[in-house]
């Protein structure tokens, strides 16, 4: 699967693919379309735009840690 | 494959930061719908996690360690340790937040317990004395899941008396077969310090000391009469 690295992106153009992916920001943090935070699905924290991933497996937005990424390769395998 | 945003999506920057056109977050979108595409942060991250699950001591401990959680917190202990390897503080001091939020103080006294090499040199010396398998698997078990009775971790205000004092505490309190103190930086200084005063009041138990980079572990075995 290639990855493509959000680190040297604009907020701006981080902020449109998440439109584009059927999200939103307020510029700091991820939101539902209806406005709510998105939280780490294993650490129950908002995730920042500035530091999030966006993985395959029901579009799953994670904070940037080695934690939630060993997480995620637990429950999906080794996808990436 | 890693994709490299430099060569073949920029489009202009701005503040030193690069910008997607239009046509091509929509592009991404559709890939990364159909599966092809993971937008992560850092390629670094993915392979040291990766490193970890492939690491030769993890699978050792997945053949004596059975409880998930466990194991999660010792592929952690490999992180931190690949992280300090790295010189990467930053992360490394994130990563044991994140620990210490999700599993307490107790997680994270496991996952250091591995990250300065003490759970493989602890397996050593209960090889000494192995009587069997089943006892083997209980006693590695039984250090992780009461750390606290077990390792003392000298924090770095700790003073030379207190932790001569925690440590006589521990050992008279629960008797263990092994008993270890661990200090970092500074406290691996105080930890050096208390060695003979704790070889006189520990006349039951042998002492070995390892001192390993800025870390300083003693490992207290009870002689058996």
């Amino acid at each position: 699967m290639e990855t493509v690295s959000l680190k040297n992106i604009n907020l701006s153009s981080k902020i449109a693919l998440l439109k584009e992916l059927g999200y939103d920001s307020d510029g700091e943090v991820v939101l539902d379309i209806h406005g709510n935070k998105i939280l780490d699905r294993y650490l129950e924290i908002p995730v920042k735009v500035n530091n999030m991933m966006i993985l395959p497996g029901s579009e799953i937005i994670i904070d940037d840690n080695e934690l939630s990424l060993s997480k995620y390769f637990e429950e999906f395998g080794d996808v990436l | 494959m890693s994709y490299d945003p430099v060569e073949s999506v920029a489009k202009g920057t701005i503040e030193g930061f690069l910008n997607w056109g239009e046509e091509f977050i929509k592009e991404l979108a559709i890939k990364f719908k159909d599966k092809k595409l993971a937008f992560i942060q850092d390629e670094k991250t993915i392979s040291r996690v990766k490193e970890q699950y492939r690491s030769g001591e993890l699978s050792f401990y997945k053949e004596y360690i059975e409880n998930k959680e466990m194991l999660f917190l010792l592929k952690m202990g490999l992180t931190l340790r690949s992280l300090e390897r790295d010189n990467d503080g930053e992360r490394k001091q994130n990563l044991r937040t994140k620990i210490f939020n999700n599993y307490q103080v107790k997680g994270l006294h496991i996952a250091q317990f591995v990250e300065n090499g003490s759970l493989n040199r602890y397996i050593g010396i209960l090889i000494d004395d192995i009587i069997s398998l089943v006892n083997f698997k209980k006693d590695i078990l039984n250090i992780l899941e009461n750390i606290e009775k077990h390792v003392l971790f000298v924090k770095t205000l700790d003073s030379e008396t207190n932790i001569i004092q925690q440590a006589t505490t521990a050992i008279t309190l629960h008797f263990p077969m092994i008993f270890i103190i661990s200090g970092i930086a500074s406290a691996a200084i105080s930890v050096k310090n208390c060695e003979e005063k704790l070889k006189e009041l520990l006349p039951d138990y042998s002492i070995k000391r390892i001192s390993e980079g800025e870390k300083e572990t003693l490992f207290f075995k009870r002689i058996l009469i």
